[in-house]
């Protein structure tokens, strides 16, 4: 009995969704282009009672609202703090606190080198509500583990939240997704997979209400208790928008069917992905783009049933079917390796496809560029 | 501070300038998302509420113990109408992060089915669910008045059958220095100071006698008041949020008709 999952489409649909997404050019059912985005709307600053806060919605429907809040909270003081900020053991999640290293901020001035390397992973906290699931579900905590981590990556976010060496910032970031449709209210999963597709939503969203957050300017100076300014007016960006300026990170996903690969693929085309990949970039103060973190996504074309190949189909009157013997009929399958019906993927993903996979993200001119410079466009 | 008597009774105008009977700006959409049954989104001043609407749609799942709780639970001859309420960690000005089993969001979303069932022609979907999921974006008081706003906008949107809308509204007792009663104005459309400091009821009724047709008095559906009020002000208090619910509704009512004028215009075309 094939293993349950939520995707309804049959073996015959789902090979014909191959076949026409390995084609050179791929044809993909709504007729964009491998590197073409759905469209879009993007608004920010809808929360009058957040620091920052974003609204993006997709064409089919799903959206997602994020707010950002921020409290000021007292440092924990410790040894450690003078060692860079580097903890025994390897922040938050085991990444490494990496710090400091490439953060060249030309915004922050002379500050930009008293915060280096002075930031905690623990500041930042990411919570996903996503209806009908509970708080520990394993959706919202890989969903939430995945955007933190991008976030933290590449360092520079957490560095923005120190105050002084007493006090900093904490920040937190809310995401409410008020419809998902993938999620049936009578899920009996025997896997636990999670369905990633709500990622680069998220993350878009994160993005733009991170770019949109601001902090109460600070009045008071070096380690006194920190004093701020009543006026929101005088409140400074966190991401300062001057021309040279660091952006926060995206994480996008990215599908691979034979040799193609697609971006921003949807529900249908993930059912027959051969690999899926979640790419987290970050734009430097000089434009260059960078890759943060990579993860592997194990797409749900595996979950999917295979379909019966003609010869054993007793159906369609092939005689002889039924006293073939277990190892005879894996045999034939086997043989047949998809060629003539559906066969779930197999196997990993070649390190040349990867390494193409990023390049097509990173380089100039790519779609890494194109996705930040969409967002960047959109008005705070 | 905010309510402080004398403030009020020098130039009779609330902290952010309103008069006593005047409503906050009410702006609503309906059918703001394509993919679910019924949809809408309203905002009252700073409260902000989406709600999306799914059903009839069949009974999948064996309610858990919490929802045995809600209203309509006769499935037999009726549908069930199940409304979940999420408050999303950054409504308030403090962030939190709410429990599930909030007793407080509990008792509001009963009072919501139960409003909603005395309206819904339930008895044409026997054995089938109507959900009602309202998502609080922002909260700056009145939060069960919006709530029941939007989701008579969502629930006309998923175009479910209902003998009328249920709309809602705040009204607060003024504080006034000395303990007479008159001269003392209910306040209508509290936003969250006020409702922090004055005691206060929601009022849900369905259609007043407009004149356009509509007939029969209005009748409450919802009336929720968990702080003291002298007894003498009651009456007033409750004519003027009948009378500001009579208006609340003429606002969704105009939501309404512009968004079915612009379907038909779309159709014609």
């Amino acid at each position: 009995m094939a293993p349950y999952t939520n995707i309804p489409l049959s073996p015959a649909e789902l090979s014909y969704l191959h076949t026409s997404l390995s084609q050179q050019p791929p044809i993909r059912p709504d007729g964009r282009s491998p590197t073409q985005f759905r469209p879009l709307i993007a608004e920010t600053d809808i929360l009058p009672s957040a620091n920052g806060s974003a609204r993006i919605c997709f064409a089919d429907g799903t959206e997602a609202v994020v707010g950002v809040k921020a409290e000021v909270e007292k440092s924990k003081t410790s040894q450690a703090l003078s060692n860079n900020g580097e903890v025994a053991g390897q922040g938050v999640l085991g990444l490494g606190t990496g710090s400091g290293r490439d953060v060249d901020d030309e915004d922050m001035d002379g500050e930009g080198e008293e915060r280096a390397g002075k930031g905690r992973d623990e500041w930042l906290e990411v919570a996903i509500e996503i209806p009908g699931m509970r708080d520990d579900d394993a959706l919202p905590v890989f969903l939430s583990a995945m955007l933190m981590e991008a976030l933290l990556a590449d360092g520079g976010l957490k560095d923005r939240l120190w105050i002084n060496s007493r006090f900093h910032w904490r920040l937190y970031i809310d995401v409410c997704q008020p419809y998902y449709y993938t999620i049936s209210n009578s899920t009996i999963l025997l896997l636990s997979q999670p369905l990633s597709y709500p990622l680069p939503l998220l993350s878009l969203t994160t993005h733009l209400a991170l770019l949109a957050t601001r902090l109460p300017a600070l009045v008071s100076e070096k380690d006194e208790d920190p004093l701020f300014n009543d006026d929101w007016e005088a409140s400074t960006y966190l991401y300062a928008h001057t021309s040279f300026q660091q952006k926060p990170p995206v994480t996008l996903l990215v599908m691979s069917v034979g040799d193609t690969i697609l971006f921003d693929p949807s529900k249908e085309e993930l059912a027959v992905a051969d690999s899926a990949l979640a790419i987290s970039i970050a734009q430097s103060s000089t434009g260059e783009l960078r890759m943060v973190a990579l993860r592997t996504v194990d797409p749900p074309s595996r979950l999917t049933a295979a379909g019966v190949p003609n010869v054993l189909n007793t159906t369609t009157g092939a005689t002889g079917a039924q006293s073939l013997s277990a190892a005879e009929v894996l045999a034939i399958r086997e043989k047949d390796q998809g060629q003539s019906v559906w066969r779930p993927p197999r196997g990993g993903v070649r390190r040349a496809l990867v390494a193409r996979m990023i390049k097509m993200v990173v380089e100039k001119g790519g779609v890494g560029e194109e996705v930040m410079a969409g967002l960047g466009g959109v008005e705070m | 501070m905010p309510l402080d008597t004398s403030t009020y009774a020098l130039a009779h105008l609330r902290l952010d300038g309103r008069r006593w009977n005047e409503l906050r700006h009410l702006h609503a959409q309906i059918s703001t998302q394509a993919s679910s049954d019924g949809s809408s989104y309203l905002e009252q001043g700073n409260t902000k509420i989406l709600c999306t609407v799914s059903g009839p749609q069949e009974q999948r799942r064996n309610a858990p113990g919490g929802r045995q709780q809600q209203a309509g639970a006769g499935s037999d001859t009726e549908a069930q109408i199940v409304v979940e309420m999420n408050l999303a960690a950054f409504s308030s000005t403090d962030r939190k992060k709410r429990a599930r089993s909030d007793k407080r969001v509990q008792e509001m979303q009963f009072t919501i089915a139960e409003a909603f069932r005395g309206t819904l022609f339930t008895n044409l979907y026997p054995h089938s669910t109507i959900t009602i999921t309202l998502h609080v974006l922002s909260q700056d008081g009145s939060l069960l008045t919006a709530c029941l706003n939007a989701a008579t906008l969502a629930l006309v949107d998923a175009g479910i059958p209902m003998s009328d809308y249920v709309s809602a509204v705040t009204v607060a007792s003024a504080p006034s220095s000395d303990q007479s009663l008159d001269e003392v104005d209910p306040l209508l459309d509290l936003n969250g100071l006020e409702e922090q400091e004055l005691p206060f009821m929601t009022v849900g009724t369905t259609a007043a006698g407009t004149g356009e047709g509509v007939e029969g008095e209005a009748k409450i559906m919802v009336l929720v008041m968990e702080t003291k009020v002298q007894m003498g002000r009651l009456e007033a208090m409750l004519s003027v949020g009948v009378d500001g619910c009579r208006r609340v509704r003429g606002l969704l009512d105009d939501v309404v008709r512009t968004q079915g004028r612009r379907v038909m215009e779309n159709k014609i075309s």
